[in-house]
């Protein structure tokens, strides 16, 4: 593993980029390809399994297409890590469509002792950008600036 | 790309010409031997996709140090027309007014070397960096909206550094026309205890020497002499700028659209300059260019202070004063001879900097008669520069060159390559002191992961875009 100590799952791939990072992610709906996006991008930053779920937060956005959603998505949680100063481990969908999703991720506040947090992410960006579903058969692309 | 494509147009420039959708030629800036890297990166199809905007004038230009960004290279230069043209937040970057700043102390080098452990300790418990630290600066809503209109002069007001130092930053440390009504909660969520903090990536606090002069005349203008000592700040805007930026790339997906707009990459995503979007986002955009002005006065007096007490002297004796501070990724409307006619042009640096030359009026006075200081950090074990802008520099490429040295490896491939090194111990065995919070940040940016700095500079200066006054070396260097 190159990026935390967390241990890449089969659905995950780690995207080299020149100046920035990315994702690949592979999953069987979009709701888990949003789930499993979450948790591959904080998974850039520290490792998920080091945290525990004391605490909720509620994510609610919409864009105009899904890959748009997936980047609001993305840069919400990425938003409530940096303004609250949390560390996720649970990416819960519960409503998705093309253009809007809500969602729950459990967390808690970021303990030095037990969380290595490696660097930020100022953005998710569109460049390269791509969500597909090819029979059901869902997969991601997205990069960061990290 | 395929080499065959570009041509030669002089001793470090190259033109992929016209094909396709591009309206204007891409220029690149960079030696012969710099050239197979290049092509192997994605930065020149970036530069040539930039060419096909709207309103785009003379060229579409990538310095030396370029390399893949998102939507625009970074180390791209463009400007555009005010009436045909766009302006594009794919074109600043999300880290709006990410850049540097140099001072030069009136200490002894080798009273400086001989203390740089406790120097460098003492710099990395004064200005917090890293992600979940907090600034040191309290700063309320009311407070912040101040700070997005008045920048720099907003720290001075409050007692963060002297009048002096705004004198020799760009744009004075203050850009006009920041609207705080354009900037949405949530960026000001994310501003609210950043001030002061240098951040985390590639932005640093370093204190180094001038180990040599190229240009005696300019470099005495600089206030730079050999053996001074020299403190180099990077950094910008903070999740603030990162939050502006974001919220304008969704309303300008909506506005490419509802403008027939057609890119090749979604991350281009841009407005008519005078579009209300494009006028929205350039009354944000500023907020946050103010908001890093004044994020890097804050952190050059937490330098002060904390330089102070490591040195045993009092802050005046310090003698720690602003040599100039740039902007790297902006968006800025200024005038421009092109085809013997001067037009107003918004002209887009995203990892580039402003190099004016002699005589120009946004010049600081005390350096106009020499040109504008660009300041050019290298990585964190070679060497940085200080240039000078050139009449050049403002025919050919808008008064701009480069900002850096530009990666090389992608930060897993530098964390691959650094495994089972001791790099704190090699740099240190090199001369340069480095704190970090882990190591996994040092081995991201270790010096082999850049381009040799001095490489990009001499592309520069043989496109006749810069000129060299000085060369510095690092003695400590501290990463978010």
């Amino acid at each position: 593993m190159d990026r935390t100590d967390a241990e890449a799952p089969d659905w995950l791939e780690y995207v080299d980029h020149t100046a920035d990072e990315g994702v690949r992610v592979r999953a069987d709906s979009q709701a888990q390809l949003f789930e499993r996006a979450a948790w591959g991008m904080t998974s850039l930053l520290y490792n998920p399994s080091t945290v525990e779920a004391r605490y909720r937060d509620r994510v609610r956005v919409e864009a105009d297409d899904r890959e748009a959603l997936l980047v609001r998505w993305l840069s919400e949680i990425n938003r409530l890590h940096q303004v609250r100063h949390r560390v996720y481990c649970l990416f819960n969908v519960r409503t998705i469509s093309e253009t809007a999703v809500e969602g729950e991720i459990g967390g808690e506040a970021i303990d030095s002792t037990r969380h290595a947090v490696y660097g930020e992410i100022k953005a998710v960006t569109f460049h390269g950008l791509r969500v597909e579903d090819r029979d059901g058969a869902w997969s991601a692309n997205v990069l960061f600036d990290v | 790309m395929d080499r065959n494509i570009l041509r030669q147009t002089g001793p470090a420039t190259w033109e992929i010409p016209v094909s396709g959708r591009m309206r204007v030629p891409a220029r690149i800036y960079a030696t012969e031997a710099m050239l197979d890297s290049i092509l192997a990166d994605n930065a020149p199809e970036q530069a040539a996709n930039v060419a096909t905007l709207p309103g785009i004038v003379s060229a579409s230009f990538a310095m030396p140090d370029m390399h893949w960004g998102y939507g625009f290279p970074i180390g791209g230069v463009a400007a555009f027309d005010m009436d045909e043209g766009i302006v594009s937040p794919g074109g600043v970057g999300y880290d709006i007014n990410c850049g540097v700043r140099l001072m030069v102390c009136g200490l002894e080098r080798e009273t400086v070397r001989r203390r740089i452990e406790v120097l460098m300790n003492a710099l990395f418990r004064a200005v917090p960096s890293g992600v979940g630290e907090g600034g040191k600066i309290e700063t309320d809503r009311k407070a912040l909206r101040a700070i997005a209109v008045e920048g720099s002069r907003w720290s001075v007001a409050n007692g963060f550094g002297a009048a002096a130092d705004i004198e020799n930053t760009e744009e004075c440390g203050c850009m006009a026309g920041a609207d705080p009504s354009a900037v949405s909660d949530k960026a000001w969520e994310r501003a609210a205890d950043q001030v002061g903090t240098l951040g985390s990536g590639n932005h640093f606090l370093e204190v180094g020497y001038v180990a040599e002069i190229y240009d005696e005349p300019v470099a005495r203008a600089f206030g730079l002499a050999r053996d001074a000592v020299t403190v180099s700040i990077h950094c910008g805007s903070r999740g603030f700028g990162h939050q502006i930026c974001d919220d304008f790339l969704a309303s300008m997906d909506r506005a490419t659209r509802k403008y027939g707009i057609e890119l090749p990459d979604r991350q281009l995503a841009c407005a008519p300059v005078r579009s209300p979007e494009g006028q929205m986002y350039l009354k944000a955009m500023r907020c946050a260019v103010n908001y890093a002005f004044a994020n890097r006065q804050a952190i050059a007096h937490l330098v002060r202070e904390a330089m102070a007490g490591a040195m045993g002297v009092p802050v005046a004796g310090l003698r720690l004063r602003t040599v100039y501070e740039i902007a790297h990724n902006i968006a800025k409307v200024e005038t421009h001879v092109v085809g013997g006619i001067e037009r107003q042009l918004c002209v887009h640096r995203k990892g580039a900097t402003r190099a004016f030359g002699p005589g120009h009026p946004l010049v600081p006075a005390a350096y106009r008669a020499v040109g504008q200081p660009v300041l050019v950090p290298g990585d964190m074990g070679r060497c940085s520069y200080v240039l000078v802008g050139t009449e050049k520099a403002m025919s050919d490429t808008f008064g701009s060159a480069c900002h850096g040295a530009g990666r090389l490896m992608s930060r897993q491939q530098a964390i691959r390559n650094s495994q089972g090194r001791n790099l704190f111990r090699e740099l240190a065995e090199g001369g340069v002191v480095v704190r970090a919070r882990d190591r996994r940040t040092i081995g991201e940016e270790m010096p082999e992961a850049y381009k040799d700095v001095s490489q990009v500079v001499e592309a520069c200066v043989a496109a006749g875009i810069a000129r060299k006054v000085a060369l510095l070396k690092p003695m400590g260097c501290m990463k978010g």
